[in-house]
């Protein structure tokens, strides 16, 4: 399932949405397939490495996929589960690299990844401040539930940088399109 | 710097909801409290490194010296959504000894005055490291960290001298 986005590829970058506290509606701001991704810095790991999207995705055939957040209900009990488990069968389908992305701490995210096996299969990515998803207008206000701006339930392919696929799940509770087997069928 | 002066003894509790392993499992602190001694520790990050390898791991380890003193709970709050507050719990295995509640707003930790900005590394306002002791609602000590990024003040065999 495709979901077409606003058009914008010349604004992404490190655009800070928020003036004065107040957020600025995204909906100039979004990303789509055939865009470039953004070169923006964003954390992985508790050693706080700073890694620049741009320079990560360059060159190779990789899967980024977004969640709401680390821990919760849906994303733990199927969608991380579902690459990590057929992580093989991506990776035989030409994808060398796979990443998870939410609004949570390196250290959130690095104990969410052990608890889930997910260590030398599925990279995880702090979007810490919601900078990216926020440009790729990817943001979902979960304020009411979890505190804050969150990510979408989103995935990508993208080659050499550039996304070629981009399916966001309509019902942030559910996993359906976003699944690994889902993206599969369409490598 | 936080708005709200920093909660000393003699403050009543706020009365501010919290989360118990979930968002639709409020609870409010004060009427949790309420007619109890109670011990409560609040943290910058479940699963930070400090937080998780010797802030925590205290209380729990001192679980029945501070039952030995009259304390009928302890509470653990961090700015941290209430999904990732249980999944801690359990990492930690904190289990029945010390109950884990989500601060998921940071309404708790600004009520007390002890917010702290750590937008640049954990992306959001977080709670200051502190310990405190609070019977029926009336905060008897409280003990917070100059530098949260330490256990020193704010552990839990400091507290056992002041209880």
């Amino acid at each position: 399932m495709m979901h077409r986005l606003g058009f914008c590829a010349g604004q992404l970058g490190s655009l800070r949405l928020r003036l004065a506290g107040q957020l600025l509606p995204a909906r100039a701001m979004s990303l789509k397939v055939g865009d470039k991704l953004p070169a923006m810095e964003l954390v992985e790991g508790p050693e706080m490495k700073k890694v620049n999207l741009q320079e990560l995705f360059a060159g190779q055939r990789s899967i980024l996929f977004g969640v709401p957040g680390a821990f919760t209900p849906t994303c733990s009990r199927v969608h991380l589960p579902s690459y990590v488990r057929d992580y093989d069968k991506l990776k035989a389908k030409g994808i060398s690299q796979v990443f998870c992305l939410a609004v949570n701490d390196p250290f959130v995210m690095q104990a969410w990844s052990d608890a889930n096996g997910a260590e030398g299969k599925v990279r995880m990515l702090s979007d810490t401040q919601a900078i990216f998803v926020e440009a790729a207008g990817l943001s979902l206000d979960l304020s009411h539930l979890l505190g804050g701006l969150r990510a979408k339930r989103f995935v990508m392919v993208i080659e050499d940088g550039v996304v070629k696929q981009l399916d966001v799940e309509p019902d942030p509770t559910k996993a359906t399109c976003t699944l690994a087997d889902e993206v599969l069928q369409s490598l | 710097t936080a708005m709200t002066s920093q909660v000393k003894p003699g403050d009543r509790l706020p009365q501010v909801t919290l989360f118990d392993g979930a968002p639709n499992k409020p609870v409010r602190i004060d009427e949790l409290c309420a007619g109890k001694s109670v011990v409560i520790v609040g943290v910058p990050g479940a699963f930070t490194p400090t937080c998780h390898s010797s802030h925590l791991p205290g209380f729990v380890a001192d679980f029945d010296k501070l039952k030995a003193k009259g304390v009928d709970l302890v509470i653990c709050v961090a700015v941290n959504d209430p999904f990732v507050m249980a999944a801690w719990a359990g990492a930690l295995g904190s289990g029945d000894k010390v109950l884990m509640l989500a601060d998921s707003r940071a309404e708790f930790a600004k009520a007390l005055g002890m917010d702290i900005d750590l937008t640049a590394v954990l992306g959001s306002v977080r709670c200051r490291r502190f310990s405190m002791h609070v019977v029926d609602n009336v905060v008897k000590s409280v003990n917070a960290e100059e530098d949260s990024s330490k256990v020193d003040a704010s552990s839990s065999c400091r507290l056992l001298t002041k209880i």
